[in-house]
């Protein structure tokens, strides 16, 4: 009983933080339906900026900054008005211009801002924990309830202030008038424009209100746990925007509720079940994906946000940008077009210049890049399937490409090797196996991952494949047994043939070529074809597409299949170039940057994935050269960023909007059509 | 009143369609004949759109019963309806974007193909053949709904508003079905163009394909259509040969009243 109740306690600590940033997503939501990720990263900069407010001095940048040293209440509250600045700040910049897009566009850009934010702090403050400064309650003897609960004063504190803030969110919303412009909004946004709302006025005052009660969170968060960095809004990100989704996104009691309830369930699952606190996030996300399997709208949330509008994936041109920004873009867009128009001849162009490029670069560390590059293109080649042709944004990609790893490197070493002691180069064949193996197995992971999510579009969709990634992830860590948990698995052999080691550079990158031409052939092949069409169809229009007997359900999960199939597959030979592989290689860090590399190539091409990646990995090796660079890497990540909120405002269509490509099988139209064409 | 003659190809039964609060089908009995052309009027908002979610499978009535050609469908989801031979075009023209003129029309095609992904990655000579005989029946119908040849390459959204319509005739038609929907096919067209259109609807009853034409101008439909159904605030109305129903004083005051 004192266990349980202590445990209640811990939960309603939790909850009340969870309960605070759900609010963020869910008054943003309800206002301009969008899922900010960067929350996440404002719930974190609300903790730094508390934290450096409070000390007599910190670091920046490597500058030691002389700072007010302020006590928590003052430190805090600027540090929640600032990060409000900066969330409509964000919002006047990186969402604003994207209001009447498609969804995907600004759910791509509210990614590509938490990346940014990220690597920015981590680029002030370092890849170190900033400790967060002892406040005078917190050195009070805790409170002990009923003899046996003990609860720190600033639990107290938390809870009470989650409290204040909630009713003073509430009564804000129903006394003043921006309060229940808010909240007409929320309701009927159409109404709310018709009867004169100022829309902008009450997005930008979401924005601040939201950002402000995400940098509460975090900075309530932090001092709960005594530290600050960089990274540590990713979880509670998505555990908040789980929150909000579990109340009902756009609800604000549904987002007091949702919290409280998380908060509760993972102090129970980590106190009572077995390993419980390793399990923990498992327990968020299994709650989040059930959750939008049977009731997607939440407890006191409204079907109808489960939508999506029709049309093109990342909208038409852009009504924003100088004419020389457009004019460049339609070049780039117009060679671009010309190359996918060139069809298979600029395809074995390509593979020509590849070959050669492979046989005349001396370097071995320029070959382990461009091997990397081939990778990266086919894993996104991979995603590109389902996000570029079906139009499905998943983020749980990474879970297919682990998939191929694991399975492979758990065969070789902790099977056969460890427990068999078979060394790798007699069983070499089995590498070739495996490929085609892990190709199947991932194909069917994706369809069963991809069954519960079929009812689901847009932002749900999204959030839905992301706590599948994550899971997998969790279990990859945690399941100890099987996959050698935190520590990953070592010694992975390099490829080899009949004997032969692939071992050096140059012959990877071949091995790696050849595997990316069956790859691209085999995608090109599909989209060619009756199924690529259906695939289009249900980006396009998915109603339409089923009216005319395409069955969305059937054809979705196809496009999973493919898509795990090139993950599982491109994952084997991964294993086996780097030789070592754990947890950390799988993060949803990686199903982001992947994403942003077919964004950034185009979004349903063939090429595209490839010439992002291309541009992504040589310029992240090139930028080392600077010295700025080398001392903040970051920094490239926060570039690569901007790059694509840079292409979501004034190019949502992507780099490659004209080059689209064909849909029929090759050789198949009759002679009179060619000529017209 | 109408005489129960063979069996009617698709028949509603009791349909009644509610919207929260708003009933917007009531209570709707209505046959088609094989082989009919056959016009569903009434003013706007009178649930003539609704009725035709409801024939294919866009929108599950509140109650009542559809039974096509002989079985009763329902439950089937859309897909389910496309593939029994219901074939629709939309009162706002929904194209697939990004989509040339021949792979639109190809989609309705859909059904037609059931090439394994084996045999599509490896081009199988059955896989070629399938995709070669769709496409020359795509140009088919593409001069059929009176296109050039010359437009299957271009992105279909990129056409003028008419050869859109026309395309999603055809992208209709290619999957061969037993009755055809159309939603306001006319609206927005001048006096050529919608006679070629009703020219066309005759070519597809033809080729022994029914019709449900949704249209507002009444010189059309009574030219066109072999029977009329009307509807007001979501009941029926009249029903019958277009110039009982036309001479209806009940119909004429709603269309009046529609003027007002
Ligand atoms: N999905 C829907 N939700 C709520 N009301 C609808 C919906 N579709 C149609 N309605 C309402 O039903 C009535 C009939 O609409 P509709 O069938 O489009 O009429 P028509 O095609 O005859 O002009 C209208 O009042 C319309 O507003
Ligand atoms: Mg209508």
């Amino acid at each position: 009983m004192d266990y349980l109740g202590q445990l209640l306690a811990n939960g309603l600590v939790l909850g009340a933080i969870y309960a605070l940033a759900a609010v963020a997503f869910t008054l943003v939501y309800g206002v301009v339906r969008l899922v900010n990720f960067a929350f996440g990263e404002l719930f974190m900069l609300g903790a730094f900026l508390t934290a450096s407010l409070m000390l007599p001095e910190v670091r920046l940048i490597g500058m030691v900054v002389p700072m007010p040293g302020f006590s928590l209440p003052v430190a805090a509250a600027g540090a929640i008005l600032l990060t409000g600045a900066l969330g409509v700040l964000v919002d006047r910049i990186a969402y604003r211009p994207l209001r009447n897009a498609p969804r995907l566009a600004p759910l791509i850009t509210s990614i590509a801002v938490s990346v940014v934010l990220q690597s920015l702090a981590q680029t002030v403050w370092g890849a170190e924990e900033l400790r967060f400064p002892e406040f005078h309650l917190a050195t009070l003897p805790p409170v002990v309830l009923f003899d046996s609960i003990y609860l720190s004063v600033m639990d107290l504190v938390v809870m009470a202030t989650a409290l204040a803030a909630m009713l003073g969110l509430s009564a804000f919303i129903a006394r003043s008038s921006l309060g229940r412009a808010m909240r007409a909004s929320a309701e009927d946004q159409m109404a709310a424009t018709l009867v004169g709302i100022p829309v902008n006025r009450v997005v930008a005052a979401a924005f601040a209100i939201g950002s402000g009660f995400a940098a509460l969170a975090g900075l309530l968060y932090a001092q709960t746990y005594g530290f600050a960095h960089s990274s540590m809004g990713f979880l509670p990100g998505l555990k908040a925007l789980t929150a909000a989704v579990l109340g009902g996104i756009g609800s604000i009691p549904g987002a007091a509720l949702g919290g409280l309830i998380l908060g509760l369930v993972e102090a129970l699952g980590s106190g009572y079940l077995p390993n419980g606190t390793a399990w923990k996030d498992a327990i968020s996300f299994v709650l989040l994906v059930g959750l939008l399997y049977l009731r997607p709208q939440g407890l006191l949330g409204k079907p109808e946000l489960n939508s999506a509008g029709r049309g093109s994936l990342l909208g038409g041109a852009s009504e924003f940008g100088a004419g020389w920004l457009r004019a460049a873009f339609a070049k780039v867009d117009g060679g671009l077009a010309r190359a996918a128009a060139a069809g298979p001849r600029a395809a074995l162009a390509l593979l020509a210049v590849a070959i050669l490029v492979g046989l005349l670069v001396p370097s071995d560390y320029w070959l382990r890049i461009l091997t990397m590059v081939v990778i990266y293109g086919m894993l996104a080649s991979g995603l590109n399937v389902i996000v570029g042709f079906a139009g499905l944004l998943d983020l749980g990609f990474v879970a297919f490409w682990a998939v191929g790893s694991y399975l492979t490197s758990i065969l070789f070493v902790l099977v056969l090797k460890d427990q068999f002691g078979v060394a790798p180069a007699d069983i070499w064949w089995l590498l070739y196996l495996n490929l085609p193996l892990a190709g199947l197995l991932a194909a069917g992971f994706a369809v069963i991952l991809g069954t519960p999510t079929l009812r689901l579009r847009g932002d749900y969709l999204a959030i839905m494949t992301l706590g599948f990634g994550e899971i997998v992830r969790v279990v990859a860590i945690n399941w100890m047994d099987l996959t050698n948990g935190p520590m990953g698995i070592r010694g992975i052999p390099a490829p080899n043939l009949f004997g032969i080691a692939l071992g050096s550079p140059r012959a990877q990158f071949f091995f790696a070529l050849a595997l990316a031409v069956l790859v691209v052939f085999a995608i090109a092949r599909l989209v060619r074809s009756y199924v690529g069409r259906a695939w289009v169809a249900i980006r396009e229009d998915e109603e339409a597409a089923e009216a005319m007997g395409v069955p969305t359900a059937r054809y979705k999960l196809y496009a999973y299949a493919a898509s795990g199939f090139v993950g599982g597959f491109v994952g084997v030979f991964y294993a086996h170039t780097q030789q070592y592989i754990s947890p950390l290689n799988f993060s949803l860090f990686e199903n982001i940057l992947l994403l942003m590399l077919v964004v950034l190539g185009g979004l349903g091409t063939f090429i595209g994935p490839f010439i992002g990646a291309l541009i992504w990995i040589v310029f992240l090796q090139l930028a080392l050269d600077l010295p700025f660079v080398q001392a903040y890497p970051e920094t490239r990540f926060a570039l690569l960023g901007i790059v694509l909120i840079v292409l979501m405002v004034f190019r949502p269509q992507g780099l490659a909007a004209s080059a689209r490509v064909a849909l029929t099988m090759p050789g198949t139209r009759p002679a009179k059509a060619k000529e017209a064409a | 009143m109408s005489a129960p003659s063979p069996a009617p190809l698709l028949e509603a039964r009791a349909i009644t369609v509610r919207f929260g609060g708003l009933e917007a089908v009531g209570n709707l009995d209505m046959a088609i004949a094989r082989n009919a052309i056959h016009g569903l009027i009434g003013p706007n908002g009178a649930g003539k759109t609704t009725v035709l979610n409801v024939l294919t499978g866009f929108i599950s009535p509140t109650e009542g019963q559809l039974v096509f050609d002989g079985a009763e469908i329902g439950g089937l989801g859309v897909n389910g309806f496309a593939r029994r031979g219901l074939a629709r075009t939309f009162q706002n023209i929904r194209l697939f974007g990004a989509m040339t003129v021949l792979e639109s029309v190809l989609v309705g095609a859909h059904q037609r193909f059931s090439a394994n992904a084996l045999s599509l990655v490896f081009a199988r000579r059955s896989a070629r053949a399938a995709e070669r005989a769709m496409i020359a029946r795509a140009y088919e119908l593409l001069e059929f709904v009176g296109l050039g040849a010359d437009v299957a390459d271009r992105v279909a959204t990129t056409l003028s508003y008419g050869h859109q319509r026309r395309v999603e005739i055809a992208r209709a038609l290619i999957s061969s079905p037993k009755l055809l929907l159309l939603d306001e096919p006319l609206a927005g067209m001048n006096a050529v163009e919608k006679a070629e259109i009703a020219d066309l609807v005759r070519q597809v009853r033809a080729q022994g394909i029914a019709v449900l034409l949704i249209e507002h101008d009444m010189q059309v439909v009574r030219r066109l259509c072999d029977h009329l159904t009307v509807l007001e605030y979501g009941r029926k109305l009249a029903d019958g040969p277009p110039e009982q129903v036309l001479a209806d004083p009940a119909v004429q005051a709603a269309y009046l009243g529609r003027a007002r």
